[in-house]
């Protein structure tokens, strides 16, 4: 291996403990390759921002389609049925286009108890929604709202994946509340045994793609964080 | 069980679609990939040996289809470079390495590198694939991924930098 590739194999956690200590003294006491190392992780991160539109862009109904070649069969009953059914297929491309506008209408409460609430044109987790992103560990689900993934965002903060009935989004630790980052209303009628298969919401995997700086946080990390107040 | 195939198949839809976008540099280009890839992996669902990664297999196979039918296409198209994303290229009068990279300029700096570069790009840093799962994928060995991705991220910094 190049000097070359062992550093940029270290800039991608490729190398073992050894080498890895090697390259990061090399790195430590040579500014033109700690700068190259910041123009690359810079680089590496505008290159994610910039796939991002086309990973959450809504999934077009002939590739949903191709997934499931029993919507194709030439038969009239079924293909009538498949399109009088078109939304069971573009779940997720609903999910994204009804994100918020849509839940701006229904889960923010005008009057206290809804569990999502705006203030000064931002939107902050309410009630059972914050208490459960305060409180519940993935590990230990209760109640309504299920935590998915907790993380650091690119600025530091701890973020939090949740999935409640209606829907599932993000939310990030701002001063000593949840500032929602993004929510994606589940599709009408779809029942939550589907949705656990089908796993993480698309557009929401893409928030969370977008957001997430290093690792999700284990166990530990995340019951450690809990006991730091998500500092 | 066959529901459970399709149903992980369908949660990749959006990362398969962002591969093939690499790939092919255009969205209609990437959604006929990405439904080629969808028919072809449906069809040798049975060469998937369950409790391996399904995304792995799955994107070897759209690496593969893209090589067969668009590759000598692709190649034609290099050789006549769009003016127009030449052109934006040198646009963003700013220093290429603040805080926010254009966007634009980068997935035109993108488009411009070779196929063999773009794709291991693309498998590492955008879809996140370690070196080994990316040289088992390609069938390369593991020094001809890493020195390739050197040389594409190496030239991608040299593009975006341009003024």
């Amino acid at each position: 291996m190049s000097d070359d590739e062992k550093f940029f194999a270290w800039l991608d956690g490729e190398l073992g403990q050894a080498e890895a200590a090697e390259v990061e003294a090399k790195v430590a006491a040579d500014p033109h390759l700690q700068q190259l190392a910041m123009q690359h992780r810079a680089l590496a991160g505008a290159l994610r921002d910039a796939f991002v539109p086309v990973l959450a862009a809504p999934i077009p109904e002939r590739l949903q389609s191709a997934v499931r070649p029993g919507g194709n069969v030439i038969d009239f009953a079924a293909a009538k049925r498949s399109r009088t059914f078109p939304a069971a297929f573009q779940w997720a491309a609903m999910a994204a286009t009804l994100a918020v506008g849509v839940l701006a209408g229904t889960l923010i409460s005008r009057s206290a108890g809804g569990p999502v609430e705006a203030h000064a044109g931002k939107l902050y987790a309410a009630a059972g929604l914050d208490r459960a992103l305060d409180a519940q560990l993935a590990s230990v689900p209760s109640g309504d709202v299920r935590i998915g993934i907790t993380f650091r965002d690119r600025a530091g903060a701890i973020c939090r994946s949740f999935t409640a009935a209606a829907a599932s989004g993000l939310a990030c630790r701002d001063g000593d509340k949840w500032r929602v980052r993004g929510i994606f209303a589940a599709p009408e009628g779809q029942s939550s045994d589907y949705r656990m298969a089908a796993g993480m919401d698309p557009s929401l995997a893409a928030l969370v793609d977008s957001t997430m700086a290093g690792e999700p946080f284990d166990a530990t990390a995340e019951r450690a964080a809990r006991e730091r107040g998500w500092r | 069980m066959d529901r459970t195939f399709e149903d992980e198949l369908s949660a990749l839809l959006p990362r398969l679609r962002r591969f093939a976008h690499a790939l092919s540099r255009n969205a209609a280009d990437a959604d006929d990939l990405t439904q080629a890839t969808i028919e072809r992996a449906l069809r040798s669902r049975s060469q998937w040996q369950p409790g391996t990664r399904l995304d792995s297999w799955t994107y070897r196979i759209m690496r593969n289809l893209w090589i067969d039918t668009a590759r000598a296409r692709s190649r034609r198209a290099d050789r006549e470079a769009p003016e127009g994303e030449g052109a934006a290229i040198g646009e963003d009068p700013r220093g290429a390495m603040d805080a926010a990279i254009d966007l634009k300029r980068i997935m035109a700096a993108m488009a411009r590198l070779p196929d063999e570069q773009r794709e291991i790009v693309a498998l590492i840093l955008v879809e996140g694939f370690g070196y080994r799962e990316v040289s088992e994928m390609l069938d390369l060995p593991i020094g001809t991924v890493s020195s390739r991705l050197v040389r594409g991220r190496t030239a991608l910094l040299a593009m975006v930098g341009e003024r």
